[in-house]
């Protein structure tokens, strides 16, 4: 069954999310990603940034919130066991830190009918406690028929 | 990206290698809990093959390419992909990136994301960078 496309412009959020320093660990690490301005206090304290920041995807722990009320949205309808996630699009405004109040606000962008698939494309726009953009995310998502 | 002399043209690359307990990893930092990545006898079931690595992990080796290279995170702008085929465990993912234009203080990067039979797990994937 299609996606109603009047569904495109309906709001998810906004959610809130706290950063918090040994969750950028934990999530570098299972990234495998092991850069001193993820994990290390003393070499990051002398960085432009004056402490460690979290990896430009950890996006996807703030901003990915936002797919647990699209998915679980009972008017949307999506059947999640036919859903894959087709294509993703970051754009990273500024560095997120430790104790930064991250603001996801989502929005479903498009509605796509093809023959065989559904394609839904949903948005997120964070922004920390100071009001500033960090991260736009672009979330694509294509269902089966 | 102070001293870096770059130009169009450029490239660099890295291999990541895709260990056996590498989703549940990537499963607990990230809360993704989709059975596809952590059961294997649910990815069996839906012809799989076993669990297939997170998408967005694939994606997070790639940006990793980028900032190892740049030598700040913070110089990474966009990053973006389609998601073209599985990864499983015990893949070897490579990351070829070359410097497609400098416009101003951008730079745009092509990449490319391969396993270790040479097929495009990502397709369309590039990144920008802030010089």
């Amino acid at each position: 069954m299609a996606v109603d496309k009047k569904f495109i412009g309906k709001k998810y959020g906004p959610l809130t999310y706290e950063v918090g320093k040994e969750k950028i660990k934990e999530y570098a690490n299972a990234i495998k990603n092991s850069d001193p301005y993820y994990i290390d206090d003393d070499f990051a304290k002398n960085t432009k940034y004056g402490g460690v920041i979290a990896p430009p995807t950890f996006a996807v722990v703030y901003a990915g919130m936002l797919a647990d009320p699209f998915f679980k949205d009972p008017e949307l309808n999506l059947n999640y066991a036919m859903l894959v996630h087709g294509e993703q699009d970051f754009e990273f405004f500024d560095v997120v830190k430790p104790g930064d109040v991250i603001t996801s606000s989502g929005k479903i962008l498009n509605i796509e009918d093809k023959e065989k698939l559904d394609i839904v494309t949903l948005e997120g726009i964070c922004k920390n406690q100071e009001g500033k953009d960090v991260c736009r995310a672009t979330f694509t998502f294509v269902i089966r028929k | 990206m102070p001293g870096k002399d770059i130009k169009v043209g450029d490239t660099f690359n890295a291999v990541e290698e895709v260990d056996k307990y590498r989703t549940i990893y990537y499963a607990g930092a990230s809360g993704d809990f989709n059975p596809i990545h952590i059961d294997p006898d649910f990815g069996e079931m839906v012809g799989l093959g076993g669990v297939i690595l997170h998408g967005l992990c694939t994606l997070a080796f790639a940006a990793k390419t980028v900032t190892d290279w740049s030598g700040d995170p913070g110089s990474l702008k966009r990053l973006r992909c389609r998601f073209a085929m599985p990864v499983h465990l015990g893949d070897s993912i490579t990351t070829q990136a070359k410097i497609l234009s400098i416009e101003g203080n951008r730079a745009k990067i092509e990449l490319s994301v391969t396993n270790q039979d040479g097929a495009e797990v990502l397709t369309m994937t590039s990144a920008e960078i802030e010089l």
